[in-house]
């Protein structure tokens, strides 16, 4: 896919950090999240990183693509309109259902990794890709709960979802790693499984531990386990791009450039 | 860029300069302003301020402790001024400098206080010939002195700024405002705040027989008296602050 190699290092772009992200050096792309966004009335700042040459990858949270509904296709003509707006090579949203029966769960749920699901999120992933003017990248989400009867392994399903959709993985590490620490999940497993050829790029992002559960809260701090997943995925393949997510009680300006400056050292680790 | 909170060359802190060059506003600008400087606060484009830490941790004043507690969530830029300027903890700084003697309760000229002059002049005169008319006389000039008004800064005051530059970008605000210019960008700039943002502070109203006085004074505290300074561009700019003498009167923020 032309236009996404080599993104570089990038940043979540938050409108409560939006001076910052401007500010900050070596941020070489950014991602918006597309339902923040008004067609028409773009923010200054993201426009002004455009007029920079900075990508602007639009990231959706809300077309529900693991719902045994179909997908909305007003969400998906708004993610489309977003990437035209920005002019984006690419958009994503993740492997995850966020509403069933008209109710909204506010958050990313976990798809029940079995054939049937799977059925499902590539009948929708299919109709959502032929409405969007661009590829479209699905992320692994976090989860806090394994549906019962599996019949694949995280790996395998996200594997077998781009083999029949021709989809990009957008590889979370963060989530990567919370599931290690609460359900279980192995990183060399999933990173064995999974098409890293058809890797469009990567996220890092913080969390923290309560009590026996790992949150992956996008507020706190990423931890150097965090980065150690980001070094074997980067061992393994050299990802076109790694950008840090940050949802929430943002640091200061020297903290945040000092994530994006390790996250940096890791993928010119492998690149030298 | 970090900054000392006291002034080089002075002993009062940024803050302090602030209230006394602008009165409280000003004031909650410049602390507004170091903790912009100090990377504990955070303003976004559209003129949200946020604590980076949600923690008074950092602060180092009484004030800045107050606008770091209130931002735990986000509020505006303007709002952030005007809250911290009528804070509590504002009214206690203003009770510091009073008890400090560097400011008193201001009065304001009667437009006619000549009269009063005039009258108590010629009974002085008038003494010579009816020396009972001196009680008069003596009424009449004291009325004049009362009416003549009193700003809000002493002497004492005066001479604390006297040798005060916009030597950090903490102090230019001190000096100056958010919205007062230091060469060629205004103060706000030497922060990287957007004039959009800038500009949600009022920008107060000079006297017309002050309006031509050197730039650099522009919230000032509608009594000023801000001739003089000579500012040149950078955030290590020297801008003369000393000219300055319209402490105590309005917020810039308000």
């Amino acid at each position: 896919m032309a236009g996404i190699r080599d993104l570089g290092v990038g940043i979540g772009w938050r409108s409560e950090i939006d001076l910052t992200v401007e500010r900050l050096p070596g941020v070489d792309f950014v991602e918006v999240v597309a339902e923040n966004l008004h067609i028409g009335h773009l923010p200054e700042s993201v426009t002004l990183l455009l007029e920079r040459g900075v990508p602007v990858l639009p990231h959706a949270v809300s077309l529900s693509l693991g719902s045994a509904d179909q997908v909305d296709l007003r969400r998906v003509e708004h993610l489309g309109a977003v990437a035209e707006a920005v002019g984006a090579p690419m958009v994503s949203d993740h492997v995850c259902f966020v509403r069933a029966g008209g109710l909204d769960s506010g958050h990313l749920m976990p798809v029940p990794r079995t054939r049937d699901a799977l059925d499902v999120l590539v009948a929708n992933v299919r109709l959502a890709q032929r409405n969007l003017p661009v590829p479209l990248a699905l992320e692994n989400v976090a989860a806090l709960l394994e549906w019962p009867d599996g019949e694949l392994s995280e790996g395998q399903f996200l594997a077998e979802l781009v083999e029949r959709t021709d989809c990009w993985l957008l590889v979370d590490v963060a989530n990567l790693y919370a599931n290690a620490r609460n359900i279980g999940t192995d990183p060399q497993r999933f990173l064995d499984e999974i098409p890293l050829e058809r890797l469009a790029y990567v996220h890092v992002a913080g969390g923290e531990q309560h009590g026996d559960i790992y949150h992956d809260t996008h507020a706190h701090a990423v931890l150097p386990e965090v980065l150690e997943v980001l070094d074997e995925l980067c061992s393994r393949v050299a990802p076109p791009g790694v950008l840090l997510e940050r949802d929430d009680n943002y640091p200061s300006d020297t903290e945040i450039a000092g994530e994006l400056a390790a996250i940096r050292a890791v993928v010119d680790k492998h690149r030298d | 860029m970090a900054t000392s909170t006291t002034a080089r060359g002075t002993r009062l802190p940024p803050e302090q300069i602030g209230y006394l060059v602008a009165g409280p506003g000003r004031a909650a600008e410049t602390a507004l302003a170091r903790l912009l400087d100090a990377d504990l606060v955070r303003v976004s484009r559209d003129g949200l301020v946020s604590a980076v830490h949600q923690t008074e941790l950092g602060a180092s004043t009484a004030v800045e402790t107050v606008i770091l507690v209130n931002l735990r969530n986000t509020i505006r830029f303007d709002a952030v001024v005007r809250n911290a300027a009528k804070s509590a903890e504002m009214r206690t700084l203003h009770q510091q400098l009073r008890a400090r003697r560097l400011t008193r309760n201001p009065r304001p000229r009667l437009a006619a206080w000549w009269v009063f002059l005039a009258i108590g002049g010629v009974l002085s005169l008038a003494a010579f010939l009816e020396p009972w008319t001196l009680f008069g006389a003596v009424g009449f000039l004291g009325v004049a002195y009362w009416t003549y008004g009193a700003k809000p800064l002493t002497r004492a005051g005066r001479a604390a700024l006297k040798d005060v530059t916009a030597s950090d970008r903490v102090l230019a605000v001190a000096l100056e405002g958010f919205r007062g210019r230091i060469g060629n960008q205004s103060a706000g700039e030497l922060f990287g705040l957007p004039q959009s943002v800038v500009k949600m502070l009022p920008r107060k109203k000079k006297r017309k027989a002050r309006a031509t006085s050197a730039a650099g004074c522009g919230s000032g505290c509608g009594s000023s008296s801000c001739g003089g300074s000579s500012c040149s561009s950078g955030s290590s700019s020297s801008c003369s602050g000393g000219g300055s003498s319209c402490g105590g009167g309005g917020g810039g923020g308000d």
